[in-house]
């Protein structure tokens, strides 16, 4: 199990955060997945091997920007 | 040309302070709201005064003209200004992943396109109200991002408060380096109104240091050669050398950040339902929507009416209020914490805690400060003289006590002692010039045959309050005795009257005997006492206790694990540095039960802005939307009342603050 942080741009609303968990949770091996509007940034717990990549499309496909990942 | 200028100066600033991204952030949000907000009212307002105009049948123009100018003055609104809410809205709608900003670009584009209908023939034209509604958004938007800046105050501040360089040591040359290639060992300086670069145990000089950050006291700490520091606290008055003793993530800073950042994540069990609700509510009010302007289109056949009330429908409902209104408060109630030295770890604490009716206390480390001190003493001799020979011998032992006689009589300079010996669980013996000394307990005294008569009385009084008493005897003779005793915290006092006044049953379970857990107790007003628990049975005693009721549980975090995770509500005192993270769903930096106090009256504040600001967000849309239905609510009406409503939530959040904890 991997713990991640994104730090997401672009989100101004609770249902964009609710959304950008459903797609989180959505990509392959990621576990759980919190994504707080407040503080700009989504906690992912995931499998080890997990894509990143594919979590970052996850959340730039609703529109919003990856700004980093640690 | 002024954007630019603006961007230059946080570029600036940022590099001044090392910057975090994440204020960086927030403000970069307000000021592109800022500018959106400028760049729409411009267009908006010459459409405001044609579309009055028109109201009152004042054409300036002909007709078709007035809506064509509307329509060219609204294009950049919506389709510049506004180009990131409808661009993501409408991606959302034929992903799924509807956001509010879906509803917002649904009903902008459906009343921005009646427009271009209208210059074709007989439909009503909502052009300008599209316009109109977006720029209300954008300034909605941009008041809201600017009072969720001030609820995340607090914490961003906790953030940012690292030292970003440090002056260290090398070879015989003072450098300075940035806080992130700081290694254990280096020897740091602070100046005077420095602040210290991280964690660290002082080797030279004195000063006070300011560690209100830690503890939330207003006292400066006085530290010299041996004392601990903690990263990040100001240095006040002196020159210290300080040798780092931990950096990078292993720093007490870098702990209570991840502490309350953690804690942003966990959600508050009453959020479960607004989530639901949020999650449901943009496909929902898109379905009332379409529903809404058919039926009104049947009934009344007016196409363009019913397009009216549906873009009402579609704008006033608002989804933001009711997902913010958790979040808000509780971010705002935990910055307040952080601020006061109160962690809340879960969220769900704040929840439980409404419901605690009993709380239970460890005593050693908890109530009490965990280390013996000397309380009383009673002397045949003066007082100087009887601790000069009895600090001259503990000075050799390790015993506790030992160390409570050796500080409490802080000699300059100890006697020199011959023939020294320890007297296992008894005390110990040594000579000082021509006497023969013993100091110990009762045993020790009976197996040197020494009388205790004339102390008797008082021996039994202080045993009687729980305290241990040293008997110290010169060739034989018993001359005083040392009263010791595991002293009370300064304001448990305190802390306990105020709990008992609230109306809570305060229990004290503890490892030690009956009478000192006795004595201690009704020394500080407890109601029950429990004693002789072993620390594999406290959780146990925890059980029972819950059979009355909800129990919070206040320990010392490390052997109190058990009981913190089996109590409803676990408080951890975590004492300066060695902070328990894992053991408590309420950390206190400082050691004070005056913390306790204030964690459950700050829980129970956040607790009800939670509530209030869920009831507000519900009843707004419950009370709005059928209203928007029955085609009562002008669409720039609805879309202000909107605006208002997520902005009512954040402001009534950051009220928690006049709340006097």
């Amino acid at each position: 199990m991997v713990k991640k942080t994104l730090m997401i741009e672009g989100m101004h609303c609770a249902s964009c955060s609710g959304n950008v968990e459903k797609s989180l949770k959505s990509v392959k091996g990621v576990k759980s997945a919190k994504a707080s509007l407040l503080f700009k940034k989504a906690d992912i717990e995931a499998e080890e091997d997990v894509n990143l990549e594919e979590v970052k499309k996850a959340v730039s496909k609703l529109g919003y920007r990856v700004a980093g990942i640690k | 040309m002024n954007m630019e200028g603006m961007n230059m100066e946080k570029q600036e600033s940022k590099r001044d302070t090392g910057g975090h991204d994440h204020s960086k952030m927030e403000s970069d949000e307000i000021l592109d709201w800022k500018r959106k907000l400028w760049g729409s009212w411009v267009f908006v307002i010459p459409i405001a005064i044609l579309m009055i105009l028109e109201k009152f049948e004042m054409m300036l123009f002909d007709e078709k003209i007035t809506t064509l100018l509307i329509l060219i003055l609204g294009f950049p609104v919506i389709f510049f200004f506004g180009w990131h809410t409808v661009k993501y809205g409408l991606k959302g709608i034929f992903t799924f992943f509807f956001g509010m900003d879906s509803l917002i670009s649904l009903g902008t584009v459906v009343a921005y396109l009646t427009g271009i209908a209208s210059l074709f023939g007989g439909i009503a034209d909502y052009s300008g109200v599209a316009s109109m509604i977006m720029a209300i958004f954008i300034t909605g938007k941009y008041v809201e991002a600017k009072a969720r800046g001030r609820a995340t105050k607090e914490i961003m501040k906790l953030l940012e408060l690292g030292a970003k360089k440090a002056r260290i040591v090398r070879g015989k040359e003072e450098i300075e380096i940035d806080i992130n290639d700081l290694k254990i060992g280096d020897i740091m300086i602070v100046k005077p109104g420095e602040k210290i670069p991280t964690d660290g145990v002082v080797i030279n000089g004195e000063s006070s240091v300011d560690e209100s950050m830690v503890n939330g006291e207003s006292m400066p700490v006085d530290k010299l050669k041996g004392s601990n520091v903690i990263g990040a606290t100001l240095n006040q008055d002196g020159i210290l050398y300080i040798k780092a003793t931990k950096v990078g993530s292993d720093t007490f800073l870098a702990h209570i950040i991840q502490l309350v950042e953690e804690a942003q994540g966990t959600k508050v069990p009453i959020q479960k339902l607004a989530d639901k609700i949020t999650a449901i509510f943009v496909p929902s009010i898109l379905v009332l929507a379409v529903l809404t302007f058919a039926g009104w289109w049947m009934y009344s056949g007016n196409i363009g009416s019913a397009l009216g009330i549906a873009v009402s429908v579609l704008v006033i409902a608002c989804p933001c209020a009711l997902g913010l209104a958790v979040p808000i408060a509780l971010t705002v109630g935990s910055g307040m914490g952080a601020k006061r030295g109160i962690l809340i770890r879960k969220g769900e604490a704040i929840q439980t805690m409404k419901e605690v009716k009993i709380v239970a206390f460890d005593k050693t480390g908890t109530i009490t400060k965990g280390k013996p001190e000397v309380t009383d003493i009673y002397s045949k001799v003066k007082e100087n003289y009887l601790f000069e020979v009895a600090a001259s011998l503990e000075r050799l032992s390790e015993h506790p006590i030992a160390k409570a006689i050796v500080n409490r009589a802080a000699l300059k300079r100890y006697k020199e002692v011959k023939n020294f010996k320890i007297l296992r669980g008894r005390g110990l013996e040594g000579s000082i010039g021509k006497s023969k000394f013993v100091v110990g307990n009762h045993t020790l005294m009976n197996e040197r045959k020494i009388q205790v008569d004339y102390f008797r009385e008082k021996i039994d009084e202080y045993e009687g309050l729980g305290k241990t008493t040293m008997i110290v005897s010169e060739n034989g003779k018993a001359i005083g005795i040392i009263a010791v005793a595991d002293a009370v915290r300064d304001d448990s006092l305190m802390a306990l009257a105020s709990l008992r006044r609230k109306g809570y049953k305060t229990v004290m379970i503890t490892g030690d005997n009956e009478r000192t857990a006795r004595a201690i107790a009704s020394q500080v007003g407890i109601d029950e006492v429990v004693a002789n628990v072993l620390p594999e049975q406290k959780a146990g005693k925890i059980e029972e206790l819950q059979k009355q009721g909800m129990v919070a549980f206040v320990g010392d975090g490390i052997n109190d694990a058990p009981a913190l995770k089996q109590a409803n509500v676990g408080i951890a005192m975590g004492s300066g540095t060695d902070i328990a993270i894992e053991a408590g769903d309420i950390v206190l930096a400082r050691s004070s039960l005056i913390g306790v106090v204030q964690a459950i009256s700050l829980s129970k504040a956040t607790f009800s802005k939670i509530k209030q600001n869920l009831f507000w967000a519900f009843a707004y849309n419950v009370v709005a939307i059928p209203i928007a239905v029955a085609g009562l609510l002008y669409p720039v009406f609805a879309e202000i009342a909107m605006a208002l409503s997520s902005v009512s939530v954040v402001t009534n959040a950051n009220l928690l603050r006049r709340k006097k904890i």
